[in-house]
Order: C-alpha cells, then sequence, then structure tokens
C-alpha cells in the first residue's frame, strides 16, 4: 500500500532528506485521515539541455523514436520541481502532499519549465 | 480538520546563481572555445591549402590578380620592366622553388600598397614605388612579397580563412556580426607571424644582394607618418595585417646595424618621368 | 566600422535590458511579497472536497492571470546558457513572478466578492513566444490561475 505514495518509486533518484514527505495525487492518503490543510504549495524549474544534445535530439527527430535526451532533461526537471514544492510543504509545517499535478510548458527550443502543485496537509 | 495558509519560503522556485556573473563567465568561456576552433580551423586550412601544388594554383588563378587593377599599360613599360628584373635579381637569391615563376604587375593607384596574390602575381602601387626613396627600400618591399610567394602564404591565408569561416558559419548558425569580427581577429593574429617571417627573408634576400640591409627601416618610418596623418582607417592592407610599425622599425634597424652608409651608399632608384 | 557599431548596438540593448530588466523583476517581487501578505486571509487549496463544516452562501470561479515577457538581457543570456544546458534561472524567475501575480490577481477577485477560501485552484501556462508562422519571438508566456472561491454563510468564527 505504502509504495504507491513512495516517491522514490515515483521518481528515481529522489532526494533522501525529503523521503517522510508523502506525495499522492489522490485528494487523501488512504489509511490516513488529513488533520490540517495547509495550503497550495508549488515548486517549478526551468531547464534547456546543451547545444551537443539538441542537436543529436534533431538527428532522432528524422527517424521518431524516443528522445532520451529531453526524456531525461524533463525527468530532472520534474525531480527538482516536485523537490521544490516539498521544500515549501515542508516550511508550512506539512508530512504530505496530496492532489498533487504536474504541468510542463515550452519556453524555447530544447528548454523547458516543469511545475509541480498539490495542497500540503498534515496526515496522522 | 482546520484550514490555514501559513507563510511559505519565497526564494524556493529561483535558482540561487547571479544571472549577470553566470552570463560574464560563460560569454569568456564561450569567446574561448570558439577562438580555439576558429584558430585550428585556420591552422588546418592553410595546413591543407599548401598542399595544393603551386602550377595548380597557377592554372586556377591563370592571369587575374585578385583584389587590385593591374591592366598592363604601355605608359608604365618602363617602370614594369625594372621591377621584373630587380625581382629576378632578388627571387635568384632566396632559393626559390624550381617551377615557381613571379609575376610582377605596377598598379597605377595612389594608395602606398604592395601585395602578393595567388599565382605568383606581386603587385606594387605607383603611391608606393613614389614613396620609396631608394632601390633597397624598393627591394626589401619586393623581397618580402617574395617570401610571401615562396611561403604560399596567398593561398594558405585564403584556405585557412574559408574553413574557419565555414565551421565559425556552421557553429553560429550564421556567417553574421561577432562571427565574422572573430575570423577577422584570429586570421590577424596568424598573418602577423607570416608576416614576421616574409620580413626576415627579405632581409637575408638584400644582405645577399646589396652586402647589407641597410635603407628598410625609413620606408616604415615613412608609413607611420602616413598612417598617423590619419589615413590609418582606409589604410591599405599592406599595412592593417602588418606588424606593429615600431616593432618593425625596430628590427629593421637591428637587422641594418654595423652598415655604414658611407662606404655602402645605397642604390637610387631610376629616374622618373 | 559597421560591426563595431552594431556591435556596440547589441551591448546597449544588453545593458537597458539588463538595468530595466532587473529594475522592474527587483521592484515586481517587492510588489508580490506585499500584497501577498496583504491578501493572507484569502486561503487557496488545490482540493476538490470542501471542509463539511462550512455553509457556503456563494460559491463562485474566480480567474487571475497576467502576461510576462523577457527582457533583452535574460533572452540573450538564456540562449547563452542553453548552449552549455543547465538550469535557466532568468527563466525561473520569470515563470514565478507570472505565477505568483496569477494568483494574486485570483485572490484579489475572490476576496471582492467576500470570499476567504479557493478550492480546486488549477495552473493554466501558455507561450506565446511563437508568431503565426512559428517562428520565435522574445518570450512571453500568459500565467493563469483559476479555482472555485467560496463565501462563507457566516463569518469565521
Amino acid at each position: 500500500m505504502r509504495g504507491v505514495y513512495d516517491e522514490q518509486a515515483l521518481i528515481p533518484g529522489f532526494p533522501h532528506h525529503r523521503q517522510n514527505m508523502e506525495l499522492s495525487n489522490l485528494e487523501m492518503l488512504p489509511g490516513r485521515s488529513i488533520v490540517r490543510h495547509l495550503g497550495l504549495v508549488q515548486g517549478s524549474t526551468v531547464r534547456s539541455k546543451h547545444a551537443g544534445k539538441d542537436i543529436l535530439a534533431g538527428f532522432k527527430n528524422f527517424v521518431g523514436g524516443e528522445l532520451k535526451a529531453y526524456t531525461e532533461l524533463l525527468n530532472e526537471s520534474r525531480k527538482e520541481a516536485i523537490d521544490r514544492m516539498v521544500q515549501q510543504a515542508q516550511a508550512a509545517g506539512a508530512n504530505a502532499v496530496v492532489n498533487v499535478r504536474f504541468s510542463t510548458s515550452n519556453i524555447a527550443a530544447g528548454a523547458a519549465e516543469v511545475m509541480a502543485y498539490g495542497t500540503a496537509v498534515v496526515v496522522e | 480538520m482546520s484550514y490555514e495558509n501559513p507563510p511559505l519560503p519565497e526564494e524556493v522556485n529561483v535558482g540561487r546563481e547571479n544571472v549577470l556573473l553566470e552570463f560574464l563567465r560563460l560569454a569568456a568561456g564561450l569567446a574561448v572555445v570558439m577562438a580555439l576552433i576558429s584558430a585550428a580551423m585556420y591552422f588546418g586550412g592553410s595546413r591543407l591549402a599548401r598542399l595544393i601544388p603551386f602550377d595548380t594554383e597557377r592554372r586556377w588563378v591563370g592571369e587575374r590578380v585578385l583584389g587590385i587593377e593591374v591592366a598592363s599599360n604601355p605608359k608604365h613599360a618602363e617602370v614594369e620592366a625594372y621591377l621584373r628584373g630587380l625581382t629576378a635579381r632578388l627571387a635568384a637569391q632566396m632559393d626559390m622553388p624550381p617551377g615557381m615563376e613571379l609575376r610582377v604587375h605596377y598598379a597605377d593607384t595612389a594608395l602606398p600598397n604592395a601585395f602578393a596574390s595567388l599565382g605568383g602575381h606581386i603587385a606594387v602601387t605607383r603611391g608606393l614605388y613614389e614613396r620609396m626613396d631608394s632601390e633597397n627600400a624598393l627591394a626589401l618591399v619586393l623581397a618580402h612579397e617574395i617570401a610571401h610567394v615562396r611561403a604560399r602564404d596567398p593561398i594558405a591565408g585564403i584556405g585557412g580563412s574559408a574553413s574557419m569561416i565555414l565551421a565559425v558559419t556552421l557553429l553560429t548558425g550564421n556567417a553574421g556580426n561577432l562571427s565574422a569580427a572573430f575570423a577577422g581577429v584570429v586570421q590577424r593574429g596568424y598573418s602577423r607571424r607570416a608576416e614576421e617571417q616574409a620580413d626576415e627573408a627579405a632581409i637575408a634576400a638584400l644582405r645577399r644582394v646589396y652586402g647589407h640591409a641597410g635603407g628598410g627601416a625609413a620606408v616604415f618610418e615613412g608609413f607611420a607618418r602616413w598612417r598617423q596623418e590619419g589615413h590609418g582607417l582606409q589604410g591599405p592592407s599592406l599595412l592593417s595585417t602588418h606588424p606593429l610599425d615600431e616593432e618593425r622599425i625596430a628590427r629593421l634597424k637591428q637587422a641594418a646595424q654595423g652598415w655604414d652608409a658611407q662606404r655602402q651608399p645605397l642604390v637610387a632608384l631610376p629616374a622618373q618621368k | 566600422m559597421e560591426l563595431l557599431i552594431q556591435f556596440g548596438f547589441f551591448l546597449f540593448l544588453l545593458v537597458v535590458g539588463l538595468l530595466f530588466g532587473s529594475m522592474n523583476e527587483k521592484r515586481h517581487f517587492r510588489q508580490l511579497k506585499e500584497q501577498e501578505a496583504a491578501l493572507r486571509e484569502v486561503m487557496v487549496f488545490n482540493e476538490r472536497h470542501l471542509p463539511e463544516w462550512l455553509e457556503v452562501r456563494q460559491a463562485k470561479l474566480v480567474v487571475g492571470s497576467v502576461v510576462i515577457g523577457e527582457d533583452y538581457f535574460k533572452r540573450v543570456a538564456a540562449a547563452l546558457k542553453s548552449i552549455f544546458g543547465g538550469r535557466l534561472t532568468m527563466y525561473e524567475s520569470l515563470m514565478d513572478r507570472g505565477r505568483r501575480e496569477a494568483v494574486l490577481r485570483m485572490k484579489q477577485e475572490a476576496r471582492r466578492m467576500g470570499a476567504t477560501m479557493i478550492f480546486n485552484v488549477r495552473f493554466e501556462t501558455a507561450s506565446l513566444s511563437e508568431d503565426s508562422a512559428g517562428r520565435q519571438q522574445a518570450f512571453s508566456a500568459e500565467f493563469i490561475a483559476y479555482g472555485t472561491a467560496l463565501v462563507p454563510a457566516a463569518p469565521p468564527a
């Protein structure tokens, strides 16, 4: 049951010191009860790959398939966005973030913003 | 169940880097990388260009002289004959490779200039010729250009710049503004070395022909003056890519040490009509 | 000579962008801080379930939006940073400003109608930096925050 909310399963390489923060994109944590709602928290980051990888990805676009460089870029960004959201939640005194949403927006060729937001809560 | 909104830390979502410092650092880094790539491309391109046989270069260029109008004018037949004779005397002392034939042209232009072009063509302008106060000075200029031809500097310069501009264009996406200026700087650095070598060869040739290397420094002192008078910006290529005047004058004076102007007088130019 | 003029013009734009851009940004962050403190009484959550004890007199969709554009310095600095890759801090501050401003405007609208809570808050970002032919222009984006504002039946205890 717990594994579902384990961000290590969700995002490989997630920083260890934030592992006690529970994340869920439900509005609750099954089996736990929410005692305090601490409001909206959000984290976001903008990143780009270096030009060499952009060029390689451009070539890859001729034949299609997974653009590994960009998958990696967005995964790293997502990790950081969650990390920043969790920082806000920790500062608010929360031990879980529920109803987590992601959003990605295109900034420039090869650069993207990834954002994560949710509601910080205290669960028991 | 309570609902509240405690204050949140503010700067979580903005990185802590100083954007301006980072910008300056990256710009400097990029400039260094570009300089290295440009220099490597110029070096490689000029090396490759030197591999082209002189015969091929000559056939390719034919009788055209790049960069200046040198249509033969019967009015200047005498000067051209004199220049050809002087060039032949100098070339005989400069270990020219077999088959490397030189062609000297006299260009009726007021701008003082002399240059070596592709295919062994050498041009001297009226402006330069009239400013020479002795045959020794003219011989220094000619020997300098002959040394360029012998070293294959014209084709090496073209090959180097072409490959460098190609690389810079591929990297930056256009040959525009900054990259072109950049290419110019790298090229200048390289041609300066070629100029110094040509000067050394010219001084050696002068010593063999006249027994001394005197009379050259005066020419460049004249040019330095001419440039200070405000002609610098529209300066001829002979001056702009050449080593700093002072350095050059100092080297020529050093080369002329031990020359006794009384016992070894300068040779006069033929009277001009 | 022409090159020098072009380069000078580029430097001029860069410095103007840097000076005015960072001035604007500093001022905006200061305003955000003040207004966020003033609007603390309007609480935001992105949950859909309302507190059971809350008696709602009125519920209404509230939207806050803002379009923010980059300055010339950010543009050049981001292009340079993209060659090497990594975090584009100059855009992170832009995104942060846009999002906080959108939330603020949403909260202002909620307060005007007397609401004290906004639920089910969602964010939306639309990049406006492409022209109709799909070419990249200077970067600008619209930030939208929207949610359901709740006016309680009785003033909160």
